[in-house]
């Protein structure tokens, strides 16, 4: 191989696949002229090609495609009966917005902010929350329960208007 | 991409199954080749096909017409391909090294032995394809099997010409040397009738 082949290999393989300029043409095939390493470099080149080829064209000229485009129809009905589950799942990988991942911290955000707030309302409304009965009386007329409150150091003393059925003596 | 095409897409992102399926009659057997290149099983082959149309329905509603849709779907096939012969392929890879050594008949040029000689160089270019990064193989199977231009193969690949052919260039210097050694005992088996190199 000439010195020269060195800087004429990746033109070669240009000239072998259809793409030099004009120039380079001209410039490989004055190479080529007196240069049996590179026709020999552009013969295996061939070679293979035949040999990546030749079998694809083969198997291609035997297939008949044996009911391909049924089977693609037959795939594409089942995925149109998509559960609502499903369409969820599908609508949430289909979406930009969702793939990009940029809605899990706003609805981590919205989890917390959503369980303080029920925190908070519960704690208002509920009338004694974390008390405790630390003692019962039963009488014939009323029941009392007393409870106590820790945080707000309150005892309430609970009294039903009415005996309670599983109150009364048997 | 001429009208017809433009309007047979249009349609097909609309849902159309009949668009799916004149798209299918034009570009079946292209796929097919390109699937074939890579996976080299018939059957694998006709599986691809069947998961690149049924995932062209489902995305060509992205397909915006920025490049040439032959392109777009190529790029499909290429990715599913390599994508299917990650997760079953591994069955059929073989190692050169492993495969133990292979005498080549002697030097009949023609008739049988010749085919036979022709086959066992098929096969073991195959073997050698499966050595291959993915990005040379595409570019081996987008060039020698489909015929694309550098162009088309940087449009289909999604890079630089020159990323086209640094894959090409290494990718057949890759195969060549790993063909080495058979070729050297072919072409004694021959007595050294051939120059080539492959």
């Amino acid at each position: 191989m000439k010195d020269s082949c060195s800087s004429i290999s990746r033109l070669l393989e240009k000239y072998f696949d259809q793409e030099p300029t004009d120039k380079e043409r001209l410039l490989v095939e004055s190479h080529l002229q007196d240069c049996t390493a590179c026709k020999g470099a552009l013969k295996s080149m061939e070679e293979l090609r035949t040999a990546i080829k030749v079998p694809v064209e083969e198997a291609l000229q035997k297939e008949d495609f044996p009911w391909v485009w049924q089977n693609i129809e037959r795939q594409i009905r089942l995925q149109e009966k998509l559960t609502w589950w499903q369409s969820i799942r599908s609508w949430l990988d289909i979406s930009p917005l969702f793939q990009r991942k940029v809605w899990i911290p706003a609805v981590a955000t919205a989890a917390v902010l959503l369980f303080i707030t029920t925190q908070i309302i519960f704690k208002n409304t509920s009338s004694y929350p974390g008390a405790s009965v630390v003692e019962y009386v039963e009488s014939e007329t009323n029941n009392v329960m007393v409870y106590d409150l820790e945080k707000a150091k309150v005892t309430v003393i609970w009294l039903f208007e009415g005996p309670e059925e599983e109150a009364l003596p048997s | 991409m001429n009208h017809e095409e433009t309007e047979t897409i249009s349609r097909c992102q609309q849902g159309d199954q009949e668009a799916l399926k004149e798209i299918y009659d034009k570009y079946h057997k292209k796929v097919y080749r390109i699937a074939y290149g890579v996976v080299r099983q018939r059957e694998d082959a006709l599986d691809i096909v069947q998961e690149v149309f049924i995932k062209l329905f489902r995305s060509i509603k992205n397909f915006k017409g920025r490049s040439h849709f032959y392109t777009y779907l190529y790029r499909m096939v290429m990715n599913t391909a390599i994508d299917h012969s990650r997760k079953v392929g591994k069955r059929f890879i073989q190692s050169l090294d492993e495969e133990g050594s292979f005498e080549p008949s002697d030097g009949v040029e023609k008739g049988p032995e010749r085919i036979l000689l022709q086959k066992e160089l098929e096969e073991r270019v195959k073997l050698a394809m499966d050595k291959l990064p993915a990005e040379q193989k595409a570019a081996i199977i987008f060039r020698d099997v489909e015929g694309l231009s550098y162009q088309e193969m940087a449009e289909a690949m999604g890079c630089s010409i020159g990323t086209v052919m640094s894959r090409l260039h290494y990718g057949r210097k890759r195969i060549q040397e790993l063909l080495k050694d058979y070729v050297m005992l072919h072409d004694q088996s021959r007595g050294g009738q051939n120059s080539s190199k492959l």
